[in-house]
């Protein structure tokens, strides 16, 4: 009786797993279409999906068990990077983009030399305090990054010429969610690989039990720093979309404690041994937050965050998605995913 | 069950009745857009911008409209955020289809809402916006009444002219209206001859002054510029007088000429200099009574004292609707490229400053009046022409003061 | 101008001892960190500010009502913290960070993002010591900090309670072991470390301004200078406190005012980089 219970739960867990994202990728593929009429709600998508890969990327790093509290720091500087360079040098966003992304793994790999002997609790404080360093830095740099006078006017994305196809990316809020929602999904196939890739499983070991891991012959410090990298790098790549998109950037905006926090937030509650639960998670908490939380409570309304979290690690440490999906954790014995 | 049968027709017909309603409706009135920051870290002042945007709207409603249609005002909050900002910009624009947009405060909401002007060739006049690099930009539809030369300009003269320190230091905050304020003028006052010995940066709210007044007072500096803003200025006040720190002025651009501050400070706030660019009882010559109503009205509106950010916003909105009158008086449709001539063209005396834009959409007249702080009261002093009473230089050391 | 940043080093590291002595006391008898150490601080800084603007009460009297603010609060996170999952370290960070959020945005609704003060007329006078100058406000901060300081440094070496604390925090099987009541001992951490957070929020509000994210800060410093010291020791708190002061000050005087961010965060990653293992290991 239980055990056929528990099958069929399994079943319906599966159908929810299989049903949820396809759905959620049509109604994404087509929200332009119901929400012509409202801008507000795709620029609202649209932040939300530039949050979601932010989750994403932050996952790499949490998937192997670490918490970081300093993603500002490669937001900020892939955003810098990338805008530094199409502004001053005159480069092609498509080519600044990736250098931005790349300059944030440098940044990640001196964060690395000095954090990633830490664990846990040890290593989210050092993380914290990591931040100011390029924040200090680029803030006082004037002759390079014109310190706090801020960036105005960035190039936005140059539009994508497909033959005789026109398709305009920072013209319309259209093109410019189309180009988040390909970059999403881009980076979702890619963080689905690496999860299953060795490096994920390898990640994955040394979140259940790292003397073990090292036991068996995972060298731990290679695959953190490897995951940080990565991490890094797409957080890089996020910021420098994320400039491009507002055309305006100023250190206290970028570096700010928000990018930070934001998807650490997304993936806990999201789930962080999970896939998909960091981006399932900023598409639904960040247009609550704007479109219920804001109207309602204009001062203080972001109290859903704190709120969510703190129901999160208390009674579903795993996270929502994870909860759905409970029981197809990866196993380290079967070297099975999900 | 019958209600929820019935459900699906009712919502139709309401819908229906509110399509009508908004587009038949409100078809006569002439729609202007406003966004301003109303919630986040700015909403304080973007408040008072949207305050004084509606006392001009109310204004020419009130007069009987725009060539007897109404003028809509349709307010938008960007939450202090730069993406928000787009996004209601576009709003106002790609839907609403507003003819013109005013309001703003800071640069860094105002350049992105002035791209998406561009875009959709709608006139944007902003209240508030600072920085030189916003209007080097080939933006036609980019208009502003306030710049940084405003500032710079009145407080190079008095410290060049009359003032003349030997040791001047410069304090600023790590935010970009400030930093440039702080370069600009350091150059123009290096070129009268006059050196800027410290220039200092500090980060806005700043806890803790005193090892920063301990190098000011090793200096011995006669006069500081600090164009920190409201909170940056009560803490270092503060901490100069505890630590029996007396320069011979103090001048602060921003945040200082506010009843507001004078009520928190107290009788600290005696002899600190600012500026502002008009307040109620001292306008622009010759439009005294102009300046009156406004007061007048924005009280009657606002059960308060208008302040010169409630000005800026009215000033803005003005200049829009000043243009729009002319380009319906030459019976011209109001589309975009028209009132952006007509806005070209404007030359319009206000309380604040008389309107008119050079090539680049700056303000031609925009200058702010460098006042002191006596018995309460704010006292023109600079320019020569305009003061109402003489500076008090050097101030009284604090332990003169009882 | 040294004499002057050296006793604003002081002043200001005591009273940086005296915002940490709460969080150090916490984390090291329960072995979690308190990220809303700083919005703690602030609320009791707007309870009294509350109380002085709306009532009058004189700064004296407003301590009990923001000690009882903080004691709430303090008391409603233990008993979250207690419902944590291991890695309770990790797990407490989340939680309390969630925390500090939530009572910025509350603070943000109830005070509104304007700065405020408590003024304190008597603080803007002071005394000269020949060239050098004390105001009151910095003579009050001084004394009060060294003061709890000291009574803290009383209770935790001179009665059974402190004992009882000081062998949990040094060792916490043993203690179980003896008979101490471990879980007990961490209600008991965090009352006291909620007492002395509701002493050092007012006089935070009459040095410094309370606006809503004013505490991320605190946080920080809180961290780096318990750190610094490990757990338990008093004394080194206090070096830990005037060390990071004399540094900000001196940071500001030489390479000047927006330099000073950095100081803190060097020093505590630096700090943790040495001590790679974390601050109970060394112990054991």
């Amino acid at each position: 009786m239980r055990k056929k219970e528990t099958a069929s739960q399994k079943a319906i867990q599966q159908q929810v797993a299989w049903a949820a994202p396809v759905l959620g990728l049509v109604l994404l593929l087509l929200l332009p279409v119901f929400a012509r009429y409202n801008d507000y709600v795709l620029q609202v998508f649209t932040h939300a999906l530039l949050l979601a890969t932010l989750a994403l990327a932050w996952n790499i790093l949490g998937v192997s068990g670490s918490i970081s509290l300093g993603h500002a720091a490669f937001f900020g500087a892939g955003a810098y990077t990338s805008a530094l360079l199409s502004l001053d040098l005159g480069v092609s966003p498509w080519a600044t983009i990736p250098l931005g992304g790349v300059l944030a793994a440098g940044i990640a790999a001196i964060m690395g030399l000095f954090c990633l002997r830490l664990r846990g609790a040890y290593f989210a404080l050092a993380t914290l305090a990591f931040v100011e360093i390029p924040k200090v830095i680029t803030d006082n740099w004037d002759g390079l990054t014109r310190g706090s006078l801020g960036l105005v006017g960035l190039p936005g994305l140059p539009s994508l010429r497909l033959g005789s196809y026109h398709f305009d990316m920072s013209g319309s809020l259209v093109g410019s969610y189309y180009f988040v929602l390909g970059y999403g999904l881009v980076l979702l196939v890619l963080v689905t690989l690496l999860f299953r890739s060795n490096l994920g499983l390898a990640l994955q070991a040394i979140r259940e039990e790292e003397v073990a891991a090292e036991a068996i012959g995972i060298q731990v410090q290679k695959y953190r720093l490897l995951s940080l990298l990565l991490s890094a790098f797409f957080t890089g790549i996020t910021g420098a979309c994320y400039g491009h998109l507002i055309r305006y950037l100023e250190p206290g905006l970028v570096y700010g404690l928000h990018f930070s926090a934001i998807p650490m937030i997304f993936a806990i509650c999201g789930g962080r041994f999970t896939i998909l639960g960091p981006a399932l998670a900023a598409l639904v908490l960040y247009p609550v937050d704007q479109f219920i939380f804001h109207p309602l409570l204009p001062a203080g309304h972001e109290f859903l965050y704190g709120a969510v979290i703190i129901l999160a690690i208390l009674f579903m440490p795993s996270g929502v998605w994870g909860q759905l999906r409970k029981g197809h954790f990866v196993s380290i014995k079967t070297g099975s995913i999900e | 069950m019958l209600c929820c049968k019935r459900f699906p027709i009712i919502a139709c017909l309401l819908l229906l009745a509110f399509w009508c309603y908004s587009t038949f409706a409100v078809a006569a009135t002439i729609k202007i857009g406003e966004i301003n920051p109303l919630t986040g870290r700015l909403a304080k002042q973007g408040s008072e911008i949207h305050q004084g945007v509606a006392v001009a709207v109310a204004e020419v409603n009130d007069r009987g409209g725009l060539n007897g249609r109404q003028v809509e005002l349709i307010s938008r909050d960007d939450q202090s955020q730069p993406d928000v900002a787009i996004s209601r910009a576009e709003e106002l624009c790609g839907w609403k289809k507003v003819v013109a947009l005013t309001g703003g405060y800071n640069d860094s909401l105002v350049g992105p809402i002035s791209e998406v002007a561009k875009k959709y060739e709608v006139p944007y006049v902003a209240s508030a916006s600072l920085q030189k690099q916003l209007t080097q930009r080939e933006n036609p539809y980019f208009f502003r009444v306030a710049n940084l030369h405003g500032f710079v300009q009145p407080l190079c003269g008095i410290l060049s002219e009359s003032l003349r320190p030997q040791r001047l230091a410069l304090l600023h905050t790590a935010t970009p209206g400030s930093t440039e304020f702080a370069r600009d003028l350091r150059s123009c006052l290096q070129s009268r001859g006059i050196a800027v010995m410290l220039m200092e940066k500090f980060r806005p709210g700043t806890p803790d002054f005193t090892p920063l007044i301990a190098k000011l007072a090793s200096m011995n500096m006669d006069v500081i510029v600090s164009s920190g803003f409201f909170a940056d200025h009560l803490l270092l006040v503060r901490q100069l007088k505890e630590n029996r720190v007396s320069p011979k002025a103090y001048i602060g651009p921003f945040g200082i000429a506010y009843e507001s501050f004078v009520r928190e400070m107290g009788e600290n706030a005696e002899y600190l200099y600012s500026t502002f660019a008009w307040n109620p009882g001292i306008s622009n010559p010759g439009t005294e009574v102009a300046s009156k109503d406004f007061v007048e009205r924005f009280r009657s509106m606002f059960h308060r004292e208008p302040n010169t950010t409630n000005m800026h916003g009215y000033t803005s909105t003005r200049a829009v609707l000043a243009a729009m009158q002319n380009v319906l008086h030459q019976k011209k449709p109001l589309t975009g490229p028209n009132i952006r001539q007509s806005l070209a063209e404007l030359d319009l005396v206000l309380p604040m400053e008389r309107v008119a834009f050079d090539k680049h959409g700056d303000p031609h007249h925009y200058q702010h009046l460098v006042v002191q702080i006596q018995k309460g009261k704010f006292e023109v002093v600079y320019p020569p022409e305009r003061s109402t009473a003489s500076a008090i230089y050097p101030m009284p050391r604090w332990s003169q003061r009882k | 101008m040294w004499t002057t940043v050296l006793v604003s080093g002081i002043t200001l590291g005591s009273f940086y001892t005296l915002v940490a002595l709460g969080f150090a006391l916490i984390f090291g008898v329960t072995h979690t960190f308190n990220l809303a150490h700083g919005e703690l601080l602030v609320l009791a800084g707007y309870v009294a500010y509350w109380l002085w603007k709306t009532y009058g009460v004189s700064l004296l009297f407003t301590f009990p009502a923001a000690i009882l603010a903080t004691l709430v609060v303090c008391l409603i996170l233990q008993r979250l913290f207690s419902r944590l999952r291991e890695p309770m370290e990790m797990n407490s960070i989340v939680l309390s960070f969630g925390l500090a959020i939530l009572l910025q945005n509350g603070m943000l609704f109830f005070f509104s993002g304007d700065y405020r003060l408590i003024r304190v007329p008597t603080f803007n006078q002071g005394l000269h010591f020949n060239t050098l100058y004390l105001s009151y406000g910095q003579l009050t901060l001084l004394a009060l900090s060294l003061l709890v300081i000291g009574l803290l440094y009383f209770l935790m070496r001179h009665t059974f309670l402190g004992k009882a604390l000081r062998a949990t925090i040094q060792d916490r099987e043993a203690a179980s072991l003896a008979g101490i009541n471990v879980g007990g001992m961490g209600v008991l951490a965090f009352a006291i470390g909620a007492i002395l957070i509701g002493l050092a929020g007012p006089l935070y509000g009459c040095v410094h301004y309370l606006y809503p994210t004013a505490g991320l800060q605190a946080t920080l410093l809180a961290i780096t200078i318990t750190i610094f010291a490990g757990v338990g020791r008093i004394r080194t708190l206090i070096l830990g406190g005037w060390i990071l002061g004399f540094a900000e000050s001196g940071a500001v005087v030489l390479l000047g005012a927006s330099w000073r961010e950095l100081v803190g965060a060097v020093m505590l990653i630096t700090l943790l980089a040495l001590r790679p293992q974390g601050i109970f290991e060394r112990e054991q």
